[in-house]
């Protein structure tokens, strides 16, 4: 037995997420870029039975809202291996290259930002990261960039502004599939500082509903932060589906 | 002979005498001007014994001091004061009359760096849930009155307290849901193998949880720092501050005396 062992990975019930558990305790995924560190979070390594060792980054759920919806305990996080993503928000992209280590070769994440000094960090990143589109442009004007997208499973989105609802609605048009899912995250002084929380998330679940979202849960994200929600759906579902 | 002359006459160096090598253990030798400096610090201290010695031989039991007039027992037993003053801890008594504002800012500062940089990778796992709230839509009401968590998450009903991680039921017979727990090395019976992912497993809680001792006493100090910052920038406008102030002290329901100052309006031009 090698003494080096100091950490057990344990499968998250979500496919491609793990975690990390012994001087760390903490949720990872595996590094689609082994040896490299993004945005200079802490990497993991661990011995494979069959004597390999993997690479695993720590996501730090302070920092990222998708991470702390996952330790949050929802139902289904709808990205996994394969999955296509349109990730809408993606700042710096200490999230989107969470989300490019989850969906793998195989997926790809869209990262919309309209910010041009985080964007730098963002295509930067996706030059390591080959499943990782960056896009510099405004969310709210998806034709503007509709030839770069094509159809996606998954719409996340963190944009922070008061009409974020509007925004998920425009881009699930255009490039959400039938059946496809949604993940929104709600900052409740974004949308009305003044409102009670609860009654700012429920405003936008509605919204949602009006714009053929069919919410599925919704899920407060203590103890990481304070005030937020995140809300998953599906879009369009067929009526005799459900 | 003028001494400038005799300087100059190359003389042997003189050599000080070291520790021998078979008194090693005992440091380095003891040389005179060593011996004055311990010996003074040994009388100074034997003088203070003897006057303590003797004030308290002289004491006189029914001599009267303001001090008593304060001082009370309960079921026999002397009971310290509880006044504004002894609300804070020995330690933050020493730091507030030693260090100043500044000082204590900037330390209050590099604690709570060094708990957000330990937060990095301690993710708090099972923390909040009494705070978090999970809301299920689901389309009839029938359906909200027959809701079983269990189900609807596919986990055993033991796991489902357990947010940050809820393996679905298919998953728990994967023999690979743990990684990291020993290597599948051919020699090893099944026995054996099992033996070792527990020894290992053990060992693994065994750091996490020191781990979680260790962020929660910086967590604690961080606290402790910026609760002082405040007082003592309170303090500080208290003492310095300009204009005139009155003092109110209130009493509040639960018997807890409360105090506060209040500065009289001055209108600025
Ligand atoms: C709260 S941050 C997202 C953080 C990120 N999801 C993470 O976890 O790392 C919101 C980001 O959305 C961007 N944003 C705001 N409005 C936008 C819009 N209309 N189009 C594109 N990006 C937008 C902001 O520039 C900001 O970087």
């Amino acid at each position: 037995m090698k003494g080096g062992a100091k950490v057990v990975v344990e499968k998250h019930r979500h496919e491609g997420i793990f975690v990390a558990r012994g001087k760390e305790d903490a949720l990872v995924t595996k590094n689609l870029v082994p040896g490299d560190s993004v945005y200079g979070e802490k990497r993991i390594s661990v011995d494979e039975a069959d004597g390999g060792k993997t690479e695993y980054r720590v996501w730090n759920p302070f920092r990222s809202k998708v991470a702390a919806g996952i330790l949050g305990g929802l139902d289904n996080v709808h990205i996994k291996p394969g999955t296509k993503l349109l990730y809408l928000g993606g700042a710096s992209g200490t999230t989107v290259s969470h989300c490019s280590d989850i969906v793998g070769p195989n997926g790809l994440v869209y990262a919309v930002e309209f910010s041009h000094r985080s964007g730098r960090d963002l295509v930067n990143m996706a030059k390591k990261r080959t499943n990782v589109i960056p896009i510099i442009e405004d969310a709210r004007h998806p034709q503007k960039y509709r030839m770069l997208v094509g159809m996606v499973d998954t719409i996340f989105a963190d944009v922070a502004q008061p009409d974020q609802a509007r925004i998920v609605a425009l881009n699930a048009q255009y490039f959400l599939k039938q059946g496809g899912n949604f993940i929104v995250s709600i900052k409740s002084s974004c949308i009305d500082s003044t409102a009670a929380p609860e009654a700012v998330f429920a405003r936008e679940v509605k919204k949602l509903q009006e714009d053929g979202f069919k919410p599925k849960e919704q899920l407060t994200l203590e103890p990481y932060e304070r005030d937020h929600a995140i809300v998953v759906g599906a879009y369009r579902v067929s009526k005799d589906k459900k | 002979m003028s001494s400038s002359l005799r300087n100059a006459i190359k003389r042997t160096t003189h050599k000080e005498r070291s520790q021998p090598a078979d008194r090693t253990r005992l440091g380095l030798l003891e040389k005179h001007k060593d011996y004055v400096l311990r010996a003074k610090d040994f009388h100074k201290k034997e003088d203070a014994i003897k006057v303590l010695k003797r004030k308290a031989a002289e004491r006189n039991p029914d001599e009267f001091y303001f001090a008593m007039e304060k001082k009370k027992t309960r079921d026999g037993v002397h009971e310290e004061r509880t006044t504004e003053q002894n609300k804070y801890t020995e330690e933050e008594l020493k730091l507030m009359k030693t260090q100043d504002l500044r000082y204590v800012s900037l330390k209050a500062q590099t604690e709570l760096k060094r708990v957000q940089k330990m937060k990095e990778t301690l993710h708090c796992l099972g923390a909040g849930i009494e705070e978090r709230k999970h809301t299920i839509f689901v389309d009839e009401y029938s359906e909200a009155k027959t809701f079983k968590p269990e189900t609807y998450f596919d986990t055993p009903r033991e796991l489902i307290g357990r947010a940050f991680n809820r393996p679905k039921n298919s998953q728990l017979e994967d023999a690979d849901q743990l990684v990291g727990v020993g290597a599948n090395e051919i020699d090893y019976d099944e026995e054996e193998l099992r033996k070792q992912q527990e020894r290992r497993l053990k060992k693994v809680a065994k750091l996490n949880r020191g781990a979680y001792k260790m962020l929660n006493e910086h967590e604690e100090r961080a606290e402790q720092l910026k609760s002082m910052t405040v007082k003592m920038a309170l303090q500080k406008e208290i003492s310095h501050g300009k204009g005139v102030k009155k003092k109110i002290t209130k009493k509040n329901k639960d018997g807890t005396v409360e105090s506060y100052f209040v500065w009289k309006q001055i209108r600025k031009r």
